[in-house]
């Protein structure tokens, strides 16, 4: 099923072709005021494929007005119903996607229609999320689409609401959760540890065992995102360091991402690529292998600006 | 799906993973008949383990009174309404497991409990109808009776939060059968939280990752029995290593009371997980609501330790519990007196089966005088 699947960019494009007479008006209309606000030129048309526009300077601003001189492309979903756990059911229907480079560096543009907020994971509650993933090595032999395989991995960066909170300000605490919490007792609160700061973090780190063992899952290295390695379903692995970079906004029930990465090595000669989407809308329980993702969609790294 | 064997249902079954036995499996037995919910094990497990941010709340260790109470809300009745009734024939469990009744596009049958359900831990304690003088209030299906649950994570043969986990962050420990959750693996899916029939994994939104009962594994491998254990004032709780049925040894405690007396019974069997905490049946409660709970084993349980008064053998090792903060790993007794040993064999507790009783007069004779209450 993975082998069917790999060249499923044209496929996309069909499906794009199909759907595009009931697209969301609704989001097309927010996402244009939002793109067009400040900006004089008029809107390329849509494209069959996404394009990397070649640009001197990256935004990386879901709001900067250097995106309205990106073509869209619409790309339609589909549910992970691959592997499980599965995500039987269809929600959100398409991701519209712009694309800058400057032959090191692309960024993605992100935009989807969500209904829900969702920021604050919690019990049975999970964080609004993007990833778009390139293929390490680019040639004609591609990787799975969905998340690589063995011997053919595929880089992903993964922007998490969740962690866009936290950049933007929300502290670390229960309250944040639950406002009327009342805690009776942290051991690194003690009175005894009150002038010693560096002792309290140490004490407060062996009550969070993640903190301790350095897991990136709790430190968000100071950005909404993180780089990622995958070889197949199921071996998702961090990045020695995450180099990309990302900020979301949510605004009338539009999610509005950027995402900022290095590309490939093997993309920065040529002038043909291939890239994937996926979409988890936390109030529908969408969560790791439960999302919406694209197949590979064909990528055009040559367009002048 | 692999099929593997589990003892317990008296058959096989399927599972995610191959059949794979660690070279001994962590086990534990707690006699219901005498826990009186103090939850000194809870509170010891709390400050050892989940003081932290993000673990506000979350018991490693609870104790629950049944049959009302629960925790997280109704995490019982909630897996064996979606699992629905299951018939046993003989010591073989017909109906379908957890693994086996999983829907559609999921590696286990399994809920998720929401932060409201986390939010009444001692909800239905000591809820209790009947036996008053004009009547109960309401009528409730379980009247009359109500006993003490205490529950830690079963370290289970067949975890179903190690099925569930897409990214195999959980593993069972090759030594000892330990079921942990890798907190640099974890990416917070809180997959496992949904498959634990027994809810024993809790969502940390403070580090984003899923954490559960260690079963305090760096005392463990010092030959020592976890907080809640040493800590249970109730001497309610041995821990141990179990075997296999057919491996069972008789000097080896949890064997003794599991395999060869079959007092010791796996909470819910049906749920196919192979659990490893093993409960001596309360004996005040009907044994309908029993059945359920532990399989049908319980009728013969209860009988066993009822006759534990005239059995020395089994009152005697029963006898051992909370006696030493040290693993027995082999016992025997010795006319009135049981004897534990510790993996190389050396004595670490010697408990007489009755201690010597001494009369004190209320009056010193010699003196005259009466004898206060006091030191």
């Amino acid at each position: 099923m993975i082998t069917a699947d790999r060249h499923a960019g044209r496929s996309v494009q069909a499906r794009t072709r199909q759907r595009r007479g009931n697209a969301l008006p609704f989001a097309a209309h927010v996402l244009a005021v939002a793109v067009l606000a400040g900006c004089a030129r008029r809107e390329p048309p849509p494209a069959n494929e996404v394009v990397a526009l070649r640009a001197a300077a990256l935004a990386s601003d879901p709001g900067d007005a250097a995106w309205a001189r990106a073509p869209e492309f619409v790309a339609p979903l589909i549910p992970q119903d691959m592997v499980e756990p599965r995500q039987l059911v269809a929600s959100t229907g398409v991701v519209r996607v712009r694309a800058l480079q400057d032959g090191t560096r692309i960024a993605f543009r992100l935009a989807w229609v969500d209904s829900t907020f969702d920021d604050l994971p919690r019990p049975a509650r999970f964080s609004d999320a993007c990833a778009v993933q390139l293929p390490q090595h680019f040639g004609p032999d591609l990787p799975a689409p969905q998340m690589g395989e063995a011997g053919k991995p595929v880089e992903i960066t993964y922007w998490s609401a969740a962690w866009q909170a936290v950049v933007n300000g929300r502290p670390d605490s229960i309250q944040a959760i639950y406002p009327r919490a009342t805690v009776d007792h942290y051991p690194y609160a003690a009175p005894s540890l009150a002038k010693d700061r560096v002792a309290q973090e140490e004490f407060a780190r062996r009550y969070a065992p993640a903190r301790a063992l350095g897991s990136p899952q709790s430190h968000p290295p100071g950005q909404p995102v993180q780089d990622l390695l995958a070889e197949g379903p199921g071996t998702l692995t961090p990045a020695a360091t995450t180099r990309s970079t990302g900020r979301g906004a949510y605004a009338k029930t539009l999610w509005s991402v950027v995402l900022v990465r290095p590309l490939p090595e093997t993309m920065r000669s040529t002038d043909r690529a291939q890239v994937a989407f996926a979409v988890w809308n936390g109030g529908a329980g969408e969560i790791g292998a439960r999302k919406m993702r694209t197949g590979w969609v064909p990528m055009s790294l040559g367009g002048a600006p | 799906m692999a099929r593997v064997r589990n003892w317990q249902i008296g058959r096989e079954m399927s599972y995610w993973y191959p059949e794979q036995r660690p070279a001994r499996q962590f086990a534990a037995i707690f006699d219901t008949n005498k826990c009186i919910a103090c939850q000194t094990c809870t509170l010891a497990c709390k400050t050892t383990w989940t003081s932290g941010r993000g673990q506000e709340y979350m018991l490693w260790n609870n104790v629950e009174t049944k049959p009302y109470g629960s925790y997280p809300l109704a995490w019982d009745l909630n897996v064996l309404e979606k699992l629905g009734g299951g018939k046993w024939v003989g010591d073989r469990y017909e109906g379908r497991t957890i693994f086996e009744a999983a829907q559609a596009g999921e590696r286990v049958l399994g809920w998720r409990p929401e932060d409201v359900d986390y939010s009444y831990p001692n909800v239905g304690e000591d809820d209790c109808a009947g036996d008053i003088e004009k009547g109960a209030f309401m009528t409730l299906p379980h009247n009359r009776w109500f006993f003490y649950l205490a529950r830690i994570c079963n370290h289970c043969s067949y975890p179903a939060c190690l099925s569930a986990c897409p990214r195999g962050s959980i593993y069972k420990r090759p030594e000892d059968g330990i079921v942990l959750v890798d907190q640099s693996r974890c990416r917070g899916y809180q997959e496992c939280v949904k498959a634990c029939p027994y809810k024993k994994v809790f969502f940390n939104p403070t580090t984003g990752t899923s954490e559960k009962c260690i079963g305090c594994f760096p005392k463990i491998e010092m030959g020592e029995q976890p907080q809640c254990f040493v800590n249970c004032i109730g001497k309610i709780r041995h821990v141990g290593f179990v075997s296999r049925p057919e491996d069972a040894r008789a000097d080896n405690p949890i064997d003794y009371l599991v395999h060869v007396r079959k007092v010791a019974l796996p909470l819910y069997p049906q749920f196919g997980l192979e659990p490893n905490v093993y409960y001596i049946p309360p004996v005040n409660v009907p044994l309908p609501f029993l059945r359920q709970m532990f399989g049908p084993g319980v009728d013969q349980a209860i009988e066993t330790y009822r006759g534990s008064a005239d059995d020395p053998d089994l009152a005697g090792l029963l006898s051992l519990f909370g006696s030493t903060p040290r693993i027995v790993h082999r016992w025997k007794r010795v006319n009135d007196s049981v004897l534990g040993f510790d993996e190389s064999g050396a004595e670490i507790i010697r408990v007489p089966m009755r201690e010597p009783v001494h009369v004190r007069l209320a009056v010193d004779l010699q003196s005259n005088i009466a004898r206060q209450n006091c030191p």
